[in-house]
């Protein structure tokens, strides 16, 4: 009995499961309206005309802390920045799970860290992840100024947690923002995201 | 674990009894696991003895690690062995994952007690009492959170005695190995709902039932959506959806399945697939740049095809010198001396032979070019990845071989009406001999300009026919000089007796081609299809001899024809299984103590991601250049123990036969036939192509050594 139950609620979260991913690269981003870490509301509406950068993040991840404690996000989001380029930090952790980081909290990590994103959104519903697919921290998107899905996928081409491969890695962002800011099309436009599972709220 | 619990630890078992440190494996032990590497060795560690090493994962309650496609997160559990020369490490066996769903996100992993077992290979190189293995892992173990960890262990073995504690154990992981079953196949077919997998072949005790699917590819599929499926009498139906971030195109694919509610113990089915026509990626990368493999690569596009065609059409004269065409060539040249006054019929001739190899050329690479774009994996060369071609080409050899020798003439074996149309239609005969000068030639196409050729099927569709069309053109340049200029053929050798000597000295190289076509053979479907076409051989050249022979009775002939050809056609009947026969293991398993092991690209993006630099040699048996270069600098001893001491890990990419995920590597480095020589240098994304013709100097400089 304990066992069939089992299978049964297995293949519930198999029918039901599937992040529903409505972004495809090259086609229009989900348009969304989420709190940030301040209580301010921020649209993708309001950034058209420029590049926006969605990241996913969660400082209890190892594969966030390779990126961050290394200096290389921080360093990627203000090359970004610096060029105009408008940074989304988001969490999609569940308010029930035990790495769950409250926004002020979240905010002094990243501070700690150099981090200079735009604004961090709070997304504890977990509705934008779903939106855009977004599977593992970290987790990055990239839309041009048109509204224009453009790139999807991981930080670099080494999905380690070790912070020694940083320096040997290709960094697709950095990639992908310099190819588009010099009007080029993106090369790599997908890649498959490594880090850790988004703790979704159920 | 400390090192010195680990020292005490060793210390207590060394106290209890010396054969105690030989079985006792290394442990570390984390919060979240107990990880050992533990041995299976029942007959001690003996070339071709089986020896089987293992991490023993035992999870804490809720922990888990990942499969070798981790699904929507996480990292594959990763191995890296340091072994005695002459020992080498395959690849992990994965036993069937099962499905952890996390939220709307699915893992692909394990519970539980996991062994992970890898098989050894001991070469006659490994001389040694003790077995010193050393092994560094590296997993990632997650339950909510993730945590990365590693180990470094090792355990050494009696090389003379048992070793087998574990033997239930390695017992058990087998049974979990996903089977592979001839029977079973797999056909794809992508449409909007996903990718459409139609099964046949599966288990009886299946049917009906329901299966989970798993694939291996990490960047094509949609981990977490519902997998629909029904049986259809013996067929399963199944549909896996793509993810709508798809980051990979793969040719070659393959998914693990079990059955829905089943243990890890009773396994699984491996069944791999091919799916031809992705759509393209969105904004998918143009085709890699590549850096020049030739130093005097020319910079323009007008003036590099100038010379692509240049060098194709001396390409083709040098072919007229090859064992395969001479012989047949020379004896037609110096026929012309013959008809040196009948200008006009000799520049018909000339015209009509060259027209036959043009054509003939046209007609291959239109061929090739057509199956490429309707998305089959094939490379110049590809004729000889058939053994059937191989054999028909060695029985046209060794016919052409006989009847030089003497052993009999064509127009006496030829029915009285196709030797006299050849003879009434001289132009016609000359064109079928063009065509014949290029089947002669293709086993030196391939082995010779295989690369040249196969990076000219890179090019756009009318290029590529102009470079053939050089090569057709440079072939046939001999032949139609001497058509067009009697005077050139009058300057040849006055026919006489000594003809008939060259004549009959021309069959030799012809053999030798024999011989060497046997031998690719032998590669391709083992000694057996090898025999078998010498049988073959025997057969025609009776038959040959008996048809052939001007001074038999026609009695005789009638008896002796009808005994020849039934010993042809009982030895037909008896080859034909033989030379169709499934390959034998790779030759590179074979030869794997040597320190080279079989290429796939996992293991070099593996390799690369653990800072490994891998060299990958992409070799046919049928290639000369590539035997060469594997004779001569890749066997270099001191080249390769220093390459060893580098950890650079040597990858043999063996195309003897037909192999879809070759072809489509050689395609994705712009080339289309063997040999090529890559150096993937760890976290560059496109390697670094050495020369077709290797030296040690060269090697050692490419690789920095």
């Amino acid at each position: 009995m304990k066992r069939s139950t089992m299978v049964l609620a297995l293949g519930l979260a198999a029918v039901s499961a599937g992040v529903q991913a409505n972004a495809v690269v090259g086609q229009t981003a989900p348009a969304f309206s989420v709190t940030d870490s301040r209580g301010k509301t921020v649209s993708l509406a309001d950034f058209k005309g420029k590049h926006v950068v969605l990241e996913w993040v969660n400082p209890g991840c190892p594969f966030v802390q390779k990126h961050y404690n290394s200096g290389n996000l921080p360093g990627t989001q203000q090359r970004a920045t610096a060029q105009g380029v408008v940074w989304l930090a988001v969490s999609s952790t569940a308010r029930s799970a035990s790495d769950y980081r409250p926004p002020a909290e979240l905010e002094a990590w990243l501070k700690s860290k150099q981090a200079a994103p735009s604004a961090t959104l709070m997304d504890d519903e977990g509705k934008l992840g779903r939106a855009y697919g977004a599977r593992t921290t970290p987790h990055l998107y990239l839309i041009d100024p048109t509204g224009k899905l453009i790139y999807a996928g991981a930080i670099d081409s080494k999905p380690t947690a070790n912070p020694a491969d940083i320096a040997s890695a290709v960094n697709y962002v950095n990639q992908a923002l310099g190819e588009a800011l010099a009007g080029k099309p993106v090369s790599q436009a997908t890649t498959t995201a490594y880090g850790c599972t988004i703790k979704y709220a159920s | 674990m400390s090192l010195f619990r680990k020292f005490l630890c060793w210390l207590a078992l060394a106290g209890l009894a010396p054969a105690a440190l030989a079985l006792g494996g290394s442990v570390v032990t984390t919060e979240q696991v107990r990880a050992e590497l533990v041995a299976q060795a029942p007959e001690g560690v003996q070339p071709g003895k089986p020896l089987w090493l293992g991490l023993l994962i035992r999870h804490q309650p809720h922990w888990h690690t990942y499969w070798k496609n981790p699904g929507d997160s996480g990292l594959p559990t990763a191995l890296s062995w340091e072994l005695p020369a002459g020992v080498s490490a395959g690849e992990i066996q994965w036993p069937v994952p099962q499905r952890l769903p996390v939220g709307p996100l699915v893992n692909y992993g394990y519970e539980g007690d996991l062994l992970l077992p890898v098989a050894l290979t001991v070469g006659p190189e490994f001389k040694s009492e003790t077995l010193v293995a050393k092994l560094r892992a590296d997993w990632l173990v997650c339950k909510e959170v993730c945590i990365p960890e590693s180990g470094e262990f090792t355990l050494k073995l009696p090389v003379a005695a048992a070793t087998a504690p574990q033997a239930a154990l390695f017992e058990r992981s087998r049974v979990a190995q996903p089977r592979v079953l001839a029977e079973a196949r797999a056909e794809a077919k992508l449409d909007e709902a996903g990718l459409q997998l139609s099964l046949e072949g599966l288990p009886a005790d299946w049917q009906g039932k329901t299966l989970q699917a798993f694939p291996e590819e990490a960047g094509v599929f949609d981990h977490a959506g519902a997998q629909p499926q029904r049986w259809e009498g013996g067929r399963l139906l199944l549909t896996l959806p793509i993810s709508a971030q798809r980051s990979e195109s793969p040719g070659q694919l393959a998914l693990v399945l079990r059955q829905d509610g089943s243990e890890r113990e009773q396994g699984g089915l491996r069944l791999a697939y091919a799916v031809a026509n992705w759509p393209a990626l969105p904004g998918a990368a143009p085709a890699p740049a590549l850096q020049p493999a030739e130093p005097a690569a020319p910079a323009s596009g007008g003036s590099s095809t100038l010379v692509a065609l240049l060098l194709a059409f001396a390409g083709g004269l040098l072919l007229n010198l090859m064992p395969c065409v001479f012989p047949v060539l020379s004896l037609k040249v110096l026929g012309f001396t013959q008809h040196a006054g009948e200008r006009r019929v000799l520049l018909a001739g000339g015209l009509a032979y060259t027209a036959g190899v043009v054509l003939s050329f046209l007609a291959l690479a239109g061929l090739l070019l057509a199956l490429r774009s309707g998305g089959a994996q094939l490379g110049w060369g590809f004729q000889l990845q058939s053994p059937l071609f191989v054999s028909g080409l060695a029985l046209l050899f060794g016919l052409i071989g006989l009847n030089l020798l003497g052993v009999f003439e064509i127009r006496a074996v030829l029915p009285g009406n196709l030797a006299g149309a050849r003879a009434a239609n001289p132009v016609l005969d000359h064109g079928l001999t063009g065509v014949l000068a290029v089947l002669v030639a293709s086993p030196c196409t391939a082995p010779f300009m295989g690369a040249a050729l196969g990076a000219a099927l890179t090019l756009p569709a009318v290029e590529a026919l102009a470079i053939f069309a050089a090569l057709g053109l440079g072939m046939a340049a001999p032949y139609l000089a001497a058509s067009l200029w009697p005077g050139l053929a009058r300057a040849l050798p006055r026919p006489g007796v000594w003809m008939k000597h060259f004549k009959i000295l021309m069959a030799f190289p012809m053999f030798a081609t024999v011989l060497w076509l046997l031998w690719v053979l032998g590669q391709q479907v083992g000694i057996d299809g090898a025999v078998a076409l010498l049988g073959l051989l025997l057969a025609l050249a009776l038959a040959a001899w008996v048809y052939g022979a001007q001074d038999l009775k026609p009695r005789g002939r009638a008896v002796l024809g009808g005994i020849a050809l039934a010993v042809l056609a009982a030895t037909a009947l008896w080859a034909w299984p033989a030379l169709r026969e499934a390959p034998p293991a790779s030759a590179v398993q074979a030869e794997s103590g040597s320190g080279w092991q079989p290429w796939s690209a996992d293991k070099v993006a593996q390799a690369q991601a653990e800072g490994r630099t891998v060299l990958v040699d992409f070799t046919a048996a049928w290639c000369v250049t590539c035997q060469f270069n594997k004779r001569g600098a890749l066997a270099d001893a001191q080249l390769l123990a220093d390459l060893q001491a580098r950890k650079v890990l040597l990858l043999r990419a063996d195309w003897t036969r037909r192999d879809a995920a070759i072809s489509q590597e050689l395609n994705r480095l712009g080339r289309s036939g063997v040999p090529v020589y890559a150096v993937y240098a760890p976290g560059a994304s496109t390697p670094r192509l050495l020369p077709e013709i290797l030296s040690v100097s060269l090697l050692r400089e490419a690789l920095a050594l």
